[in-house]
């Protein structure tokens, strides 16, 4: 299976900016991050003392909806509870997410928003970090498909994710902890809580069975935690060239 | 030295990668904070350092600082004794309200805090006009306003060339690179570090035959260039300065490449 590609800090006018590409699903997402900037109005009155996450998605081809609602306001919540909003400089001003899906299917209306929601989630992420806001931790995102016969498909592309009988969206932190569960259609509870362990192997990597040091290197870094470093430290190391160099 | 390490949110600092000066207390840098875990076995709970940014750790070990270093692109937080390149807004009757940073509120600046000042010998700034000065205080408390001075506040001195700038032209860079043009140039380090920048040197080398140049740099992202040649000479060696060190922030020049760039840009602005 061919991993997902992203790119850091490419925007030079924003504050922090991601790419994101996922070849099982077709979808590439551009984010930018703004942060911290004076909102305008004062929105943020009910919480002074924290930042307020703004999150906006905009489709390739048509005006945002009711889909892109939706998952702005699962994205806000998200990422909302990751971003650090008392630290110095963000209590009472806003961070501004926009992420554009440039590439992949259309969702037409009716569709399930979920299975684009992981690549924004990445995107979102990754954005966010290189914008240097505070973050308590990190994440990855799978989306997993349940077929008729009940296997399960990891990254189901937009036709077979139609097919499918329910789709699950899981978010792991970093820390190994279920951050986000998102699920549509029909299931039982084992079905979900197979689907929930399988999310884990994915965004973590399988901490158990493999005995070599450079096996489990790798297998780390096919996770989805695993790619997320990746990314970030590869950008860091490029930056940093100069400083590196003189060690 | 250790292996360059990078942290992303959450990571805890190793300990061995600590700088060990008993000495003095650590001090903690921007994209760190501490966190107590309290442990079920004692009493007490075990301080570990997690990072909140992702960046790559360094450490002073005369200092006793250990900090990260983010991403240049980011935008710039104000900082207490950070000097900050401003450009007046409008002023009222107490003070100038300065932009320090886009779609941020505006900072104050007292009309008195100049070098000298009082009610009848005050600058007169206008719109647009521009001040290298300090951050005074950042306020306490969410939404707290910025407040800048462009005197010392203990010696009633402008130090460090403090005050309006005439003339000359502002460049924008990113944060980093104005963090790294400070840190090249500042005359209290005591290794000659240079950060990997040859750029100002070379410049300095090649524009000396034409009056040499003043250069301030504001950690808010901006660097003001003047040059005091004949006129003609003064547009196109300011351009070139800011076309060079634009063009070195943008790429992340090598070294090497720096020295092939500003003899590129001098030669195509015929200034050699």
């Amino acid at each position: 299976m061919i991993g997902p590609t992203a790119s850091l800090s490419h925007l030079h006018r924003a504050d922090g900016s991601a790419s994101y590409k996922c070849p099982a699903t077709g979808y590439n997402i551009l984010g930018a991050v703004n942060a911290p900037v004076e909102l305008p109005g004062r929105r943020d009155a009910l919480k002074p003392e924290e930042a307020t996450v703004e999150v906006f998605v905009k489709p390739g081809t048509t005006t945002a909806g009711v889909g892109e609602r939706y998952v702005e306001g699962l994205l806000r919540s998200v990422l909302g509870k990751v971003v650090l909003g008392r630290e110095k400089g963000f209590p009472r001003r806003g961070v501004v997410l926009t992420l554009a899906i440039v590439g992949g299917e259309n969702i037409e209306r009716g569709d399930s928003y979920l299975t684009v929601f992981p690549a924004l989630l990445h995107a979102g992420l990754l954005s966010m970090i290189s914008a240097s806001v505070p973050l308590s931790m990190t994440f990855s995102a799978t989306l997993l498909g349940v077929t008729k016969s009940g296997d399960i498909v990891r990254d189901p592309s937009p036709a077979a994710a139609k097919a499918a009988v329910s789709l699950h969206v899981f978010a792991i932190s970093s820390k190994n902890h279920l951050l986000l569960n998102e699920s549509e259609g029909r299931f039982d509870f084992d079905t979900w809580e197979l689907a929930r362990q399988n999310a884990v192997t994915i965004c973590q990597g399988s901490s158990k069975g493999s005995d070599g040091d450079v096996n489990m290197e790798e297998e780390k870094n096919a996770s989805g935690n695993g790619f997320i470093r990746e990314t970030v430290e590869d950008q860091i190391y490029s930056d940093y060239v100069y400083k590196l160099d003189s060690i | 030295m250790t292996t360059p390490l990078v942290l992303l949110p959450s990571d805890e600092v190793p300990r061995d990668y600590l700088p060990a000066n008993n000495s003095n207390p650590l001090r903690l840098g921007p994209g760190l904070r501490i966190l107590s875990q309290p442990s079920s076995k004692s009493a007490d709970s075990k301080h570990v350092l997690t990072a909140t940014q992702a960046g790559l750790l360094t450490t002073d070990a005369k200092k006793n600082t250990v900090s990260l270093l983010s991403f240049p692109n980011r935008r710039y937080i104000p900082t207490v004794n950070d000097f900050v390149i401003a450009q007046i807004h409008h002023s009222s009757a107490d003070f100038f309200h300065c932009m320090v940073s886009p779609h941020t509120a505006h900072a104050l600046l007292g009309q008195l805090s100049f070098e000298g000042a009082s009610k009848k010998t005050r600058p007169m700034l206008k719109q647009g006009e521009l001040v290298y000065a300090r951050v005074l205080s950042v306020g306490v408390g969410a939404g707290a306003e910025v407040e800048l001075t462009c005197v010392s506040p203990s010696t009633g001195k402008a130090e460090g060339g403090m005050g309006p700038l005439a003339g000359g032209m502002v460049f924008d860079v990113s944060t980093g690179m104005a963090a790294r043009l400070i840190r090249a140039n500042n005359p209290s380090a005591e290794i000659d570090e240079i950060e990997g920048l040859v750029i100002l040197a070379e410049l300095d080398k090649k524009l000396d035959p034409f009056g040499g140049f003043e250069l301030a740099v504001g950690r808010n992202g901006k660097v003001w260039v003047n040059c005091s040649d004949s006129e003609e000479n003064t547009v196109k060696a300011t351009v070139a300065i800011g076309r060079c060190l634009q063009e070195t922030d943008q790429k992340n020049l090598h070294p090497h490449d720096q020295k092939k760039l500003v003899s590129k840009v001098l030669r195509e602005m015929k200034l050699t």
